[in-house]
């Protein structure tokens, strides 16, 4: 693992020289390729250095990570064109890359938490400092609080289970378990917020709303992601606890995905409309992980891998309209077919894949994660039906919407897709439908 | 053309894959042969999800009709969509469309079939809304909607398969009949194929695919969609005799064909007209497969695939004639000025209703007479029987608008009948829809059903299609003295001829609550009680709290006297109690 940090290390001084942006880009694709071909695909902990390593849970994390922060500066352009501060900005990438590969790569749960915490830093530079509208300020400080709020007292949890088992060590935590309601509380509660499940994920939209598209990319693509591994990593310490109460997260997380889909079927932005489909995407891999079963630990896994793409390519899509109209309203990105027509095209494929269709990985993850939710109770069904069935709803609306019909009169002039943008979206869904033919890869993690 | 247009290309490459296909089927049928070809994707807790193929006659053989279906249409979207800008396009969708299809017909497998059923829900979202108007994009919406019920459906049989161990349901479906688990499998999928093959709470979304350019409906209605739920329900058909399911999918299959017949004859829009009779011809096929007569329903599925097709090509060259406009009331005469496109017309028609020796007379008669000899009560009976008289009604009808009289479009209308890249396309079927039925006869029944009948039932066929017929001519003769019959009943005109009022119930009657739940749960979840109980809230609770403390900075002498006094106080409590 050291020589991908050391990599990212000497990788910040680079950023501070002008005009090697697109050099740091091919580097970030560069140590993606290099980590891929490290072929860690053993059900242990591998890459072992200090209190570092890496199993293959950690694995397809660090490398969604490493895959999506290359394609966040391909979709930062205008940071570049304009002189947006980009050496900053790179800077601030990398150092978000960096943190984001330790805590994956973590094999201490108190070096997990202390990096997954360091990460919302750069996050909320991304978003104070490249962000929009002045509203940017309470999103930053939204997005701060409610992780800070409940990840203080997973500190306490954490000093407990140190004084406990004199081990932070997740390979060796496994040995123990905890019949305690309070330390399930402090523990899970944080990635709960993260994940995040209904009621508590006020932070996600007003976050993505006003971040910059590189800032909503790795919120969709990986900030989410961090606490469904956290939680797949402290469960294995909870069993006995979750199973008491996982039925009310569960729930939870059910319901909110429907009502929450129903907010999506009246949202007139954009980027809001993906950020509540996430929130009710990320509500069924919740459920799913929480039934504790094989089926539905490996689909979370696996549907993490397949939001985390599709919804950073959906985003940069929003961008790719945002940058020509000015607008993420849906009464002015519309028609946008007749235009634009090849970028129609990835329009409808990254759709496609949100609402789970064929042969996507998200569709791997949907299938797994619905026989567990299945198997864990019956009734859930309903609740599943109108899940799938709104997430159809609104991914049509917003593709139908924004492709289909008159243009925006109101528009003047802007260019048709260029080849980097093409690329981008090429590099967003081809693992997304390709690593279906390996998906042993992006599903059997346990 | 300098270049070979995509439209040749795609032809000439279906075609032959077609051809292949139907001499395989040959090949396969005459010699008993089933290849089954796996490929593992991945394998989770004993359970492999695997990539399926099944490779047998039936398979194949519909297989080589949906290609030469789809050809000829390509070849005829080549005059059709000339004019249009995005031709490459159509055709690039349409041949995704024939893929799904394929994918679909040879997966046996409840996870691969995903592959091609979301393939055709998806692709036919993009072809209804291929022209950017609104009722492209409602209509769209519905049937992707609709048939997204279906997906979701099939979802959670998957996730009740996980019971068996497997998703290649032809192992379980035999042996496990009886079993709880899979009669829910069942439903799911018996749920799944009506939304694909549109019966009865799902109508509404196969007319409104109308709004598709007219090669896509003609491939839609005749072969591919709409004919994946029956083909679905063969595949699981064991499940379906003698059980509630069957029954339950013959009362709704019965009602569809009725509902669509009486519908149709209240139609003036052309395109209109033959969905709703492909409807009423679903509902013919779901019937008779719900009885457990799957053989029948693939025969007929067949034939009306061909006749189908080509009544949908006719009427394209009819609509393209009649500058666009689709409303039979315009139309007349056009036997006169169209008598080539109107004698492929009349036969697909004819055919439709079962004239003797077309391709219909073939699975239709055989599948009345089946019903006849079946021991089915006097409702079904009579939705069988009246159904078919109304097919025959709406033909004849047609028949009258159209084809005799004179035309009553605008005089500046030229009428022509030298599309002949159309005609081409449209004369391989002609030929399919007269010699179809009696080829497909020979080839899938090699032993003939026995059929006994006494003599006025063998005629109550025929009676009632000459019946239908004369009836739908008599009653659509009208002069000017005429008095308008329909208005008479008008509240039953309105509820017959509006599809038992589906299409509203599935539009404005469904969107009304998810859009509400929308904007209750936006305001009172997301802007209400979780703000209040999250950040707003706090956020001024802390201020009020600072605002209070900032009392104390306020430099008043009378409150610094008084936390003194306070202060005292306390320490004289220490002091007096430790």
């Amino acid at each position: 693992m050291l020589k991908l940090i050391f990599f990212l290390v000497f990788l910040l001084p680079l950023c501070f020289i002008n005009n090697m942006f697109w050099m740091v880009q091919v580097l970030l694709f560069f140590i993606s390729f290099l980590f891929l071909l490290m072929n860690n695909f053993m059900n242990y902990w591998m890459n072992i250095s200090y209190f570092l390593g890496c199993d293959m849970l950690s694995y397809g994390l660090v490398l969604l990570s490493l895959w999506i922060c290359s394609l966040m500066l391909m979709a930062s352009e205008s940071v570049y064109k304009y002189n947006n501060y980009k050496n900053l900005f790179l800077l601030n990438v990398v150092m978000l890359l960096l943190l984001l590969v330790l805590t994956f790569s973590s094999m201490s749960l108190f070096m997990f938490y202390l990096f997954f915490e360091s990460s919302l830093i750069p996050t909320l530079f991304l978003i104070l400092g490249w962000g929009y509208q002045p509203e940017r300020l309470q999103a930053g400080i939204y997005l701060l609080f409610y992780t800070l709020l409940v990840s203080l007292p997973m500190l306490i949890g954490i000093f407990y289970l140190m004084n406990k088992m004199g081990t932070m060590n997740f390979y060796l935590m496994n040995n123990f378990m905890f019949n305690y309601d309070l330390l399930y509380f402090c523990l899970v509660c944080a990635f709960l917020v993260k994940m995040p499940m209904f009621l508590v994920h006020l932070w996600l939209p007003k976050a993505h709303v006003e971040a910059p598209v590189s800032g909503s990319m790795i919120l969709a693509g990986i900030m989410l992601k961090l606490g469904g591994y956290g939680m797949l990593r402290v469960l294995s310490i909870l069993q006995m606890m979750n199973l008491k109460y996982s039925f009310i997260w569960i729930s939870i997380s059910l319901v909110g995905g429907v009502l929450v889909s129903f907010v999506c079927l009246r949202q007139t932005d954009l980027k809001a409309l993906i950020a509540y489909s996430s929130v009710a995407h990320m509500g069924i891999v919740l459920a799913g992980l929480l039934t504790m079963s094989y089926w539905g630990l490996c689909g979370s896994y696996s549907l993490m891998i397949a939001h985390g793409l599709c919804s950073s390519g959906l985003f940069c899509l929003a961008n790719v309209s945002y940058e020509r109209l000015g607008s993420r309203s849906l009464l002015i990105n519309k028609g946008l077919l007749n235009f634009m027509p090849a970028m129609a095209l990835w329009w409808f494929l990254l759709s496609s894949a949100n609402m789970a269709a064929p042969p996507t990985l998200n569709l791997l993850g949907e299938i797994s994660l619905l026989n567990s939710i299945v198997s864990w109770s019956w009734v859930s069904m309903i609740m599943l039906s109108l899940l799938s069935f709104f997430s159809a709803a609104y991914t049509l609306y917003l593709y139908s919407f924004s492709q289909h019909g008159k243009i925006f009169s109101g528009v003047y002039s802007f260019s048709s897709g260029k080849i980097r943008e093409y690329l981008l979206m090429l590099l967003h869904w081809l693992p997304l439908n390709m690593l279906i033919m390996k998906s042993d890869m992006c599903l059997l993690w346990l | 053309m300098k270049y070979l247009s995509i439209c040749s290309i795609s032809f000439l490459n279906l075609i032959s894959i077609s051809m292949t296909c139907f001499f395989c089927s040959l090949y396969f049928l005459l010699n008993n042969l089933v290849y089954f070809i796996e490929w593992e994707v991945v394998s989770l807790n004993s359970m492999s999800i695997t990539m399926t193929f099944l490779f047998d006659w039936m398979s194949l053989l519909f297989m080589s009709f949906v290609l030469m279906i789809s050809s000829l249409v390509i070849f005829y979207s080549k005059e059709y969509m000339s004019g249009d800008v995005n031709i490459n396009r159509f055709i690039m969708l349409v041949l995704m469309f024939v893929l799904s299809m394929m994918l679909l017909i040879i997966s046996p497998n409840l996870v691969s079939i995903l592959l091609g059923w979301d393939g055709l829900g998806l692709v036919s979202y993009c072809l209804v809304i291929y022209f950017q108007n609104i009722k492209s994009y409602n209509a769209g919406m519905l049937t992707a909607l609709s048939n997204r019920i279906g997906d979701v459906a099939l979802l959670l049989a998957i996730a009740w398969m996980l019971n068996y161990g497997s998703w290649n349901y032809i192992f379980y479906l035999e042996v496990m009949q009886n079993e709880f688990e899979m009669m829910l499998i069942g439903s799911l999928v018996m749920l799944a194929a009506m939304t694909k093959s549109a019966q009865i709470p799902f109508s509404s979304w196969l007319p409104a695919a109308m709004a598709a350019p007219t090669p896509v409906s003609a491939l839609v209605h005749s072969s591919t969609l709409v004919t994946a739920g029956v083909y679905l329900l063969i595949r699981f058909n064991i499940l379906l005799s003698n059980s509630w399911m069957g029954q339950f999918l013959l009362l709704l299959s019965g009602l569809t064909m009725f509902m669509a017949g009486l519908g149709a004859n209240f139609e003036f829009d052309l395109k209109k007209i033959i969905a709703l009779s492909t409807l009423s011809q679903l509902g013919l096929m779901m019937s008779i497969l719900s009885m457990g007569f799957y053989k029948l329903a693939m025969f007929h599925l067949l034939t009306h695939a061909l006749f189908k097709a080509l009544l949908f090509m006719c009427a394209g060259a009819i609509i393209h004639n009649m500058n666009n406009s689709q409303d039979i009331r315009l139309m007349g005469g056009l036997s006169i000025h169209m008598p080539l496109t109107s004698a492929c017309f009349n036969v697909s028609n004819l055919a439709l209703c079962g004239m003797p020796f077309l391709a219909g007379f073939y699975s239709k008669d055989m599948i009345l007479e089946i019903v006849m000899i079946s021991n089915i009560n006097m409702f079904s009976f009579f939705l069988y029987f009246f159904s078919t008289g109304l097919t025959v009604c709406y033909s004849f009808r047609l028949v009258y608008y159209s084809m005799t009289g004179d035309l009553n479009c605008s005089s500046l209308n030229v009428l022509n009948d030298e599309g002949w890249v159309m005609l081409r396309g449209m004369m391989g079927l002609l030929v399919m829809s007269i010699i179809g039925g009696s080829m497909l006869n020979w080839l899938i029944f090699p032993v003939p059903y026995m059929i006994c009948l006494p003599f006025f039932l063998k005629l109550l066929t025929l009676f009632v299609c000459i019946f239908g017929g004369l009836f739908g001519y008599l009653i659509s003769v009208s002069n000017l003295y005429t008095i308008n019959k329909s208005m008479i009943l008008y509240n039953l005109t309105n509820f017959m001829g509006s599809m038992w009022f589906m299409p509203y119930i599935s539009t404005y009657g469904v969107i009304f609550y998810p859009l509400n739940y929308g904007q209750i749960v936006s305001k009172s979840f997301d802007q209400g009680w979780s703000e209040y109980f999250g950040g707003q809230h706090l956020y001024q609770k802390l201020l009020n709290y600072s605002q209070t403390l900032f009392l104390i900075h306020n430099n008043n002498l009378k409150i610094y006297l008084m936390l003194f006094v306070f202060w005292i106080l306390i320490l004289v409590n220490f002091l007096l109690f430790l």
